[in-house]
C-alpha cells in the first residue's frame, strides 16, 4: 500500500506531464541554460585565444632576442635586435612581459567582471601608470546589458520558474473548488502542500543541478584538484539558492491568499531582490562615495626630460632617484655611460613613486565602496548568490584588484632586473634569459571565506522563510 | 436621463479609479514606485552634480597645465598633450544609460590616438552589473508592473462576478467600457507622475545655460512623449489581455510573463547573440594592426622610409632646392605633420572597422525593437538623454578632431619658427598654447540623433497602431458571457 506522500507525488507527476505549458517552460529554461553555457564558453574561449596570441607574441619577441646571441651578425636589423637584447639601455623599455590572469575553468559559467576588466597587460620597465589604465575594447551597450551566462540563468530565471510552478499550489485548490475535498482527507493540509512543494523542489532544483553539472563537466574536469571544491561549492550554491526561493514561495502561500495576489507578491519579491535593492544600493554608493577615476587621467601623460642635451638635468634626476634606490648607486661609471637612458629610467620611476599615493588613495576609495556594498549583501540573497558564483569562478572584482596589485610588484621585478644592469653598466647576458622575471598571481586567502559566508547567509534566509511559512501555515490551514 | 457615450466613458473611468484606490496593494505599490522615482531622480541629480563638478574642475586643471607648461619646443608640447573629459549631460540624471561603461577621459597626444580610459563601472563592486536605479528604469520596468496590477482584472473581475453582463445588457458598448478603463488608468498614472514630469522640466529649464545639450527642452518634451506613448501602450495591452482572458489568473500570468520576457530577458539575449555573430578584436590585436600599417604602409608595401623620401623629393622639387636645409621653413615640421596625417588615416581606417562591428552588433538590437517596444523605448530614452552610443561616438570624434588640430598647430609652428636639426634650440611659449582654444562639447540635437533611431520610432508607431486596431477589432467580437 503506497503511503499518502507517494500517492500525492504520483498524481502531481500526472498533473505535470499533462500540463503542456509547464512542460514548455521547463524545456525553454533548459534550452536557455544550454545556450548560456555555450555563450559563456565561447566568450571565455575567445579570451583564451587572445591570451594565447599575446603569449605567442611575447615568445617570438624573446626568442628573437635569445637567437641574436648566437647568430652571425649580417644585417643592420640583426645588430639592432642584438642591441635590444643585450644592452639594458634599450632593453629596459623595449622588453615587454605579459602579466596574464588566465580564466578559471568555471569562469565560462559566471563571466562576472571579466568582460569589464583587463585580464592581460604588456608591461615594460617604463612607468607603470602609463601602462595600467588602458581598457580592453568592448561594446558599451553589451557591457551595460551584461552577460547571458549560466549564473544569470540560475540567479534570474530559476526563481521565475519556481514562482510559476508554486504560486498557486494552495490557492488554485481553493479557486477550483477542490479544497474541501482535500480538507476531508486524513492527511493534514500542510503536509499535502509540503509534499507538493518537495516534489517541485526536486524537479526544479534537479533541473538546475543538471544544467550546472553539464556546465561544470563541459567547462573543465570537475575532478581536477583546482576544480573540485569550486564544482562542489557551485552545486551547493544552486541547492541553497533554490531552497531560498522555495522557502520564500512557501511563506507567501502560507498566507492563503488568492492566486493572483500570490503571483503578484512573488513577482514583486523577485523584482525587489533582483532589481530594486541592487539598483538602489548602487545609486546610493555612487552618491555617498563620489569618485571619478578621471582624476587619475593625468598619470597616463607621457612626459620626459626638459632638455635631453642638458647633462646636468640628467644627473639631478638620477641622483634623486638613487635616494629611493640606493642599492643602484656605486658604479664608477654611473654618471658617464648611458646617461640619458639612466636619466629616463630614473625619471619614469620617480614619476611612479610620486603618483603612487594618488593611485593608492583611489584604490582605497574603491575598496571603501566595495566594503560598503558588501555590508548590504544580506538584503538580497540574489546579489549574494551572484557574488558567490563570481567568487567561485574567480571573476569577481576583488580578483581583479588583486591582479592589479600583483602587476605593481611584477613591474617592480622587471625594473629591478633591468635597472641593476643599467645602473651598474652591465650587459644582459645570454644566461640571464634563464632568470627573467615571471609573473605570478598570488593566491587569495579569504576567497573561500566569502563563498561559505555567502552561502551561509542564503541558507539562513531560506531556513527563516521556510520556518516562518511553516508556523504561519498552521493558522491558515484551519480555515 | 439620456447620457452620451462620452459621459458613460467618464462614469466608468470614475468607477474604475474608485475601485483601484480601494485596493490596498495598488496604493502601496504606487507609493513605493513614487518613492523610488523620487530617490532615483534625487540621486541622479546628485550624481550628475558631483560628476560634473569633478569633471569641470579637472578639465580646468588640465587646461591650466597646458597654458602654464612653460616654454618648450612645440613638438614636445604636442607629446605631453592634454586631456579631454566626457561631460555629463543634464538629462543623464534621468537615464544614466551607457555613462558607466563608456570611458570618461581621453589622453590627447601626438602620434598616438588613444582610446577612452576609465569606465566608471570599474570603480564599483560587481553589484553594478545589476544596474543602477534611474528614473528611466522606474518608468520602464516598475511602472508597467503597477499597470499590470491595475489592469489585469479590468474585465475579468466583472466577468467573474457578474456585472459585466448587466452593463452590456444595459446597452453599454465594449468600446465605451474599454476606453473608460483605459481613461481611468491613464488618469491615475498622469496624476501620479505629473509632479515628477514638472520637476524634470523645471530642472532642465534652470540648468540650460551651462549644459552640453543644446536642446534640453525639446529633448525633455520628446522623452515625456515617448514614455507617455509607452505607458499608454502598456495600459492598452493590459486591458486588452484582460478583455480576452477568461480568468484574472490567466490574464495576470500572460501579462507577467510577457513583461519579464520583453523587459528583462530579451535585451540581454539579443546583446549576447550580437557578440557571437560579430566578434570584436582584442585591444592588443587592434593596436598591433595599426602598428603594422604604420611600419609597412596602408597598402602593405610603402614603408615609412619610402614615404618620407617621396615627401622630401616632392618638397625639393616644388621649391626647387637641393636640400631640405634650404627650404624657407623647417622641413621637420612638415614631415612630422605628414607622418601624423598618415597615422591618422591608418587610425581612421581601423577605427572605422571597429565602429562597423559595434554598429552591426547594435543594429541587431534596433531590429529586435520592432518586435519589442520596451527595447525601442530604451534606445530612444538613451538617445534623448544623451547617454547613448551615437552621442558617445560623436563626442569621441570631436575629441579626436581637437587632438588633430592641436598637433597640427604645434607642427605648423615648428615648421615656421624653428631651424632644421635644432630640436632644443627653439622654444615656443604661452602665446602658442593660448592659440589652442579650450575644448568644449555640445551634443548633436535630438533631431539629428533620431535619424539613427528610425527603426525604434517606427516600432513605437506600429505598436500604437496595433494596440488601437486590436482594441477596436476585439470590441465587435468579444462575448461577455462564458461561451
Amino acid at each position: 500500500m503506497p503511503s499518502p506522500s507517494q500517492i500525492l507525488i504520483y498524481y502531481e507527476w500526472k498533473m505535470l506531464i499533462r500540463n503542456r505549458f509547464q512542460l514548455l517552460m521547463l524545456a525553454v529554461t533548459f534550452l536557455f541554460g544550454l545556450y548560456a553555457i555555450y555563450y559563456g564558453q565561447s566568450e571565455i574561449n575567445a579570451q583564451r585565444q587572445t591570451i594565447q596570441a599575446v603569449q605567442n607574441l611575447e615568445q617570438e619577441e624573446f626568442s628573437s632576442y635569445q637567437a641574436s646571441f648566437t647568430e652571425e651578425m649580417e644585417t643592420l636589423e640583426q645588430e639592432q635586435t642584438h642591441d635590444i637584447a643585450s644592452r639594458p639601455a634599450y632593453a629596459w623599455y623595449r622588453h615587454g612581459y605579459h602579466a596574464i590572469l588566465p580564466p578559471h575553468d568555471y569562469a565560462a559559467l559566471a563571466i562576472g567582471q571579466r568582460d569589464l576588466f583587463r585580464y592581460y597587460y604588456r608591461l615594460t620597465g617604463m612607468s607603470l601608470h602609463y601602462q595600467l589604465f588602458e581598457n580592453e575594447l568592448a561594446n558599451p551597450v553589451n557591457l551595460m546589458v551584461g552577460n547571458f551566462d549560466l549564473s544569470f540563468v540560475l540567479v534570474y530565471l530559476f526563481p521565475l520558474l519556481i514562482i510559476a510552478f508554486c504560486y498557486g499550489l494552495f490557492s488554485s485548490e481553493k479557486e477550483n473548488g477542490t479544497l474541501p475535498l482535500l480538507m476531508m482527507q486524513p492527511v493534514s493540509l500542510r503536509r499535502i502542500i509540503l509534499v507538493r512543494f518537495l516534489f517541485y523542489f526536486g524537479l526544479i532544483t534537479g533541473l538546475a543541478l543538471l544544467l550546472s553539472l553539464i556546465g561544470l563537466i563541459t567547462s573543465g574536469n570537475p575532478l581536477k584538484a583546482e576544480n573540485l571544491i569550486p564544482a562542489l561549492a557551485w552545486l551547493l550554491g544552486v541547492l541553497v539558492y533554490c531552497a531560498f526561493w522555495f522557502g520564500l514561495l512557501f511563506l507567501i502561500i502560507s498566507f492563503c491568499q488568492s492566486s493572483a495576489l500570490n503571483a503578484i507578491t512573488a513577482v514583486g519579491c523577485w523584482l525587489l531582490l533582483l532589481i530594486v535593492i541592487p539598483a538602489v544600493l548602487n545609486v546610493i554608493v555612487t552618491v555617498k562615495y563620489p569618485l571619478s577615476s578621471a582624476t587619475l587621467a593625468g598619470l597616463t601623460r607621457r612626459t620626459g626630460l626638459e632638455n635631453e642635451d642638458d647633462e646636468e638635468e640628467s644627473r639631478e634626476v638620477i641622483q634623486e632617484f638613487l635616494t629611493h634606490k640606493p642599492e643602484l648607486a656605486g658604479s664608477d661609471s654611473l654618471m658617464k655611460n648611458n646617461l640619458l637612458p639612466k636619466a629616463y629610467a630614473a625619471f619614469t620611476s620617480l614619476k611612479d613613486i610620486n603618483s603612487q599615493q594618488q593611485v593608492d588613495q583611489y584604490n582605497a576609495q574603491v575598496a571603501q565602496r566595495n566594503a560598503w556594498t558588501s555590508r548590504f549583501h544580506w538584503l538580497s540573497p540574489a546579489v549574494n548568490m551572484q557574488e558567490v558564483l563570481a567568487h567561485i569562478a574567480e571573476t569577481d572584482v576583488s580578483t581583479f584588484l588583486r591582479f592589479q596589485a600583483a602587476l605593481a610588484s611584477f613591474h617592480g621585478e622587471i625594473t629591478d632586473f633591468y635597472f641593476t644592469r643599467l645602473f651598474w653598466d652591465k650587459l644582459i647576458l645570454q644566461e640571464d634569459y634563464a632568470s627573467l622575471p615571471v609573473f605570478e598571481m598570488p593566491k587569495s586567502d579569504d576567497r573561500w571565506n566569502m563563498v561559505w559566508l555567502g552561502l551561509g547567509k542564503i541558507f539562513l534566509a531560506a531556513g527563516g522563510a521556510f520556518t516562518f511559512g511553516f508556523i504561519n501555515m498552521k493558522g491558515g490551514a484551519r480555515q | 436621463m439620456i447620457t452620451s457615450p462620452m459621459n458613460i466613458t467618464i462614469l466608468i473611468a470614475r468607477k474604475e479609479i474608485k475601485v483601484a484606490m480601494r485596493e490596498k496593494l495598488v496604493v502601496v505599490l504606487g507609493c513605493i514606485i513614487l518613492l523610488l522615482l523620487g530617490v532615483a531622480l534625487y540621486a541622479g541629480y546628485l550624481a550628475y552634480q558631483q560628476q560634473q563638478t569633478i569633471i569641470t574642475q579637472i578639465q580646468a586643471e588640465k587646461r591650466q597645465e597646458w597654458l602654464k607648461q612653460g616654454d618648450k619646443h612645440p613638438h614636445i608640447a604636442a607629446h605631453y598633450g592634454t586631456f579631454v573629459f566626457k561631460p555629463k549631460t543634464m538629462l543623464s540624471l534621468f537615464d544614466f544609460g551607457l555613462d558607466a561603461y563608456t570611458g570618461t577621459s581621453k589622453y590627447l597626444e601626438a602620434h598616438h590616438p588613444h582610446e577612452f580610459m576609465f569606465r566608471p563601472a570599474q570603480d564599483h563592486s560587481s553589484m553594478i552589473r545589476f544596474g543602477e536605479l534611474s528614473a528611466a528604469l522606474v518608468l520602464r520596468i516598475l511602472v508597467p508592473l503597477l499597470i499590470i496590477f491595475l489592469a489585469f482584472a479590468a474585465f475579468t473581475r466583472e466577468r467573474e462576478s457578474g456585472p459585466l453582463k448587466l452593463l452590456v445588457a444595459q446597452g453599454v458598448s465594449f468600446a465605451t467600457l474599454t476606453w473608460g478603463k483605459i481613461l481611468a488608468y491613464v488618469t491615475l498614472l498622469v496624476t501620479m507622475l505629473l509632479p515628477f514630469l514638472l520637476g524634470i522640466v523645471m530642472l532642465s529649464l534652470v540648468n540650460t545655460h551651462q549644459d552640453t545639450i543644446p536642446d534640453v527642452v525639446t529633448r525633455a518634451t520628446l522623452l515625456a512623449f515617448v514614455y507617455g506613448v509607452y505607458l499608454f501602450l502598456f495600459i492598452a495591452f493590459s486591458v486588452w489581455v484582460s478583455l480576452r482572458s477568461s480568468t484574472g489568473r490567466n490574464a495576470l500570468l500572460i501579462l507577467l510573463s510577457g513583461w519579464i520576457f520583453l523587459g528583462v530577458l530579451m535585451s540581454k539575449t539579443v546583446a549576447n547573440l550580437s557578440e557571437n555573430f560579430y566578434a570584436l578584436p582584442s585591444m592588443r590585436e587592434f593596436k598591433a594592426a595599426i602598428e603594422q600599417d604604420k611600419v609597412s604602409g596602408l597598402d602593405g608595401k610603402t614603408p615609412r622610409s619610402v614615404r618620407m623620401a617621396t615627401l622630401e623629393k616632392e618638397y625639393l622639387e616644388k621649391y626647387e632646392v637641393d636640400s631640405v636645409q634650404q627650404l624657407p621653413f623647417n622641413f621637420e615640421g612638415v614631415s612630422m605633420q605628414a607622418g601624423e596625417e598618415y597615422g591618422n588615416a591608418i587610425y581612421d581606417y581601423h577605427q572605422e572597422k571597429l565602429r562597423g562591428i559595434f554598429h552591426q552588433q547594435n543594429r541587431l538590437g534596433s531590429l529586435v525593437s520592432l518586435l519589442n517596444p520596451i527595447i525601442a523605448v530604451q534606445h530612444l530614452s538613451l538617445a534623448l538623454s544623451g547617454t547613448d552610443m551615437h552621442t558617445f561616438i560623436h563626442f569621441e570624434e570631436q575629441a579626436e578632431d581637437y587632438r588633430r588640430e592641436l598637433v597640427r598647430k604645434m607642427n605648423a609652428d615648428m615648421a615656421e619658427n624653428s631651424q632644421y636639426g635644432e630640436f632644443y634650440g627653439y622654444k615656443a611659449g604661452g602665446d602658442l598654447w593660448q592659440q589652442m582654444e579650450d575644448f568644449s562639447y555640445q551634443t548633436p540635437t535630438a533631431l539629428q540623433l533620431l535619424q539613427y533611431y528610425r527603426l525604434e520610432v517606427v516600432s513605437l508607431l506600429l505598436w500604437t497602431v496595433l494596440a488601437l486596431v486590436l482594441i477596436h477589432y476585439t470590441h465587435r467580437k468579444a462575448k461577455p458571457l462564458h461561451a
